[in-house]
């Protein structure tokens, strides 16, 4: 019984990571962290049940020095737990060399929304929809957290084990994104479908290809909508391994894909209608990454 | 904490609020100082009615904020765009074109038309279109509202060489 009114809780307000870190080790599961606050505060006016509500808060408002987005071409790019999208879209750097991420970005949400949605938050949200999340798992990267032992590094292969869960521990804080360094052959795209450009994607795919000339090295391929958590394409990346990206080799990529996803019915598609184009949307996608070279 | 004592500085004025952690800046705005100018339209960030812009122009869904987060911040509602009560050249605009019909919509749209021309001064149509994305009306179809923001674009006060305090526009 949802009223949209917020419930009771009360609200943290750390100044440092430490503290933060020390504020999640005390109050374990009875804690929600919040970052811009986009999905959380959603959450929280939508709660079914007093189950589902935090009985703390902790805002991350007066934590410094984490919203940086940081490019350096032998490391890679980090991007800062407090970073918004609108502050990524803002790196002429990631234009440049993170294109599906930046297009996850330009395309995501509403001005309003992009100056306060973090692209940490959409990681660690954990939704099979997330754009960002689509694109970074293409990509690659490893999600640093900061837990009371110290700091580790989830790989993001390894970062979603299931609707709405992540492998962050109750007493870490995510504290940023680890981006690997742009590859001279490496081309990467983000596409998805939506009824408008402000809902949530009813199908969302990025891809990231090694290629030498026509021919595809490696593939990362990630599709959003489709699982309980964004999802690796592996069986059809193996359709690409090696091969020169003719018009045949297309065709059998897009052919594969719909056997490899489960989709579901929801409000914003049926599985059968995201099977039929879920093909035809990673071919795009490659096509793009190969065409913006 | 459950209560939360803050400052804000809400078009240029300063106000000292305790306020409770759980309500919302458009909440605080509207029924703490009945500043009434900000809409409630969804709560959930997807209409853009309860738009307010915060420190240099930043625009964002006051729905989704937590007032008591906010402790020191800079924030312009519609009502701030005006000079000593007399509408600026955005407003002007929307009147010239009516792009109002019921008004709802209309606090959050000249807002984030403040938010696209402080940065880019000449729009394209799609850039308009791009931009007001987060803000829905359900009278005018849109097509006014972005002729009026071209409108805005060309009737935009060329920018100030001096500092804002100082400008001798703002201190007539
Ligand atoms: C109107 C609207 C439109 C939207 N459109 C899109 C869209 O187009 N595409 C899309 O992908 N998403 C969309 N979203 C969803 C949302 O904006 C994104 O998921 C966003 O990236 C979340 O970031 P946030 O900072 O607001 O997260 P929050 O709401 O603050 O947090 C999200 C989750 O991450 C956790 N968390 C955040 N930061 C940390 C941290 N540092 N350490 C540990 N846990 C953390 C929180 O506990 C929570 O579970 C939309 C939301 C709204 C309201
Ligand atoms: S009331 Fe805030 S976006 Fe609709
Ligand atoms: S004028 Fe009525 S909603 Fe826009």
């Amino acid at each position: 019984m949802s009223s949209r009114i917020l419930p009771d809780f009360e609200l943290l307000l750390p100044q440092s990571v430490p503290e933060a870190v020390e504020l999640l080790a005390a109050h374990r599961d009875r804690i929600t962290v919040m970052a811009g606050g986009t999905d959380v505060m959603v959450a929280m006016k939508f709660a079914q049940s007093p189950a589902q509500l935090p009985d703390y808060l902790m805002s991350l408002e007066h934590v410094p020095g984490l919203a940086y987005v940081l490019f350096d071409p032998d490391k890679g790019l980090r991007i800062g737990a407090k970073a918004t999208i609108a502050e990524l879209l803002a790196q002429a750097e990631v234009k440049q060399h993170y294109r599906a991420l930046w297009n996850a970005a330009r395309t995501f949400a509403t001005v309003q929304v992009r100056n306060t949605a973090t692209v940490l938050g959409n990681l660690l949200r954990a939704s099979p929809a997330g754009d960002c999340s689509c694109a970074i798992y293409a990509i690659g990267g490893t999600v640093a957290l900061q837990g009371p032992a110290g700091r580790r590094e989830v790989d993001i292969d390894d970062f979603w084990l299931s609707y709405g869960v992540t492998a962050r521990r109750p007493d870490e804080l995510a504290v940023e994104l680890i981006l690997p360094p742009p590859a001279a052959g490496s081309r990467c795209a983000f596409k998805r479908m939506t009824r408008t450009n402000e809902d949530l994607a009813k199908l969302n795919v990025a891809v990231r290809l090694e290629m030498a000339g026509n021919t595809c090295v490696d593939a990362r391929l990630a599709m959003g909508c489709v699982a309980p958590t964004p999802l690796r394409l592996t069986k059809t990346e193996t359709l690409l391994k090696g091969r020169e990206l003719t018009a045949e080799v297309l065709q059998s990529v897009a052919a594969s894909v719909p056997w490899e996803i489960d989709p579901i019915d929801d409000k914003r598609s049926t599985a059968e209608y995201r099977r039929q184009v879920s093909g035809v949307l990673l071919k795009r996608a490659i096509q793009e990454a190969c065409g913006a070279a | 904490m459950k209560n939360r004592d803050i400052t804000l500085h809400i078009n240029g004025e300063e106000c000292r609020l305790n306020v409770a952690v759980n309500r919302t800046l458009l909440e605080v705005l509207r029924d703490q100082l009945g500043m009434t100018e900000t809409k409630y339209g969804c709560g959930t960030g997807e209409c853009g009615a309860c738009t307010v812009l915060l420190e240099d122009g930043k625009a964002i869904n006051s729905c989704l904020t937590l007032a008591a987060t906010m402790d020191g911040k800079r924030i312009t509602t519609a009502a701030g765009l005006s000079d000593f009560g007399r509408v600026n050249h955005i407003q002007q605009a929307f009147i010239d074109e009516a792009a109002i019909q019921c008004g709802y919509c209309t606090p959050g749209m000249v807002l984030k038309t403040a938010s696209l021309l402080a940065t880019n001064r000449d729009p394209s149509d799609e850039e308009i279109r791009h931009a007001l994305e987060g803000n829905i009306c359900r009278c005018t179809g849109y097509e006014k509202i972005v002729k009026a923001v071209r409108k805005a674009a060309r009737t935009m006060p060329a920018p100030a060489a001096c500092g804002a305090e100082t400008c001798t526009e703002v201190a007539q």
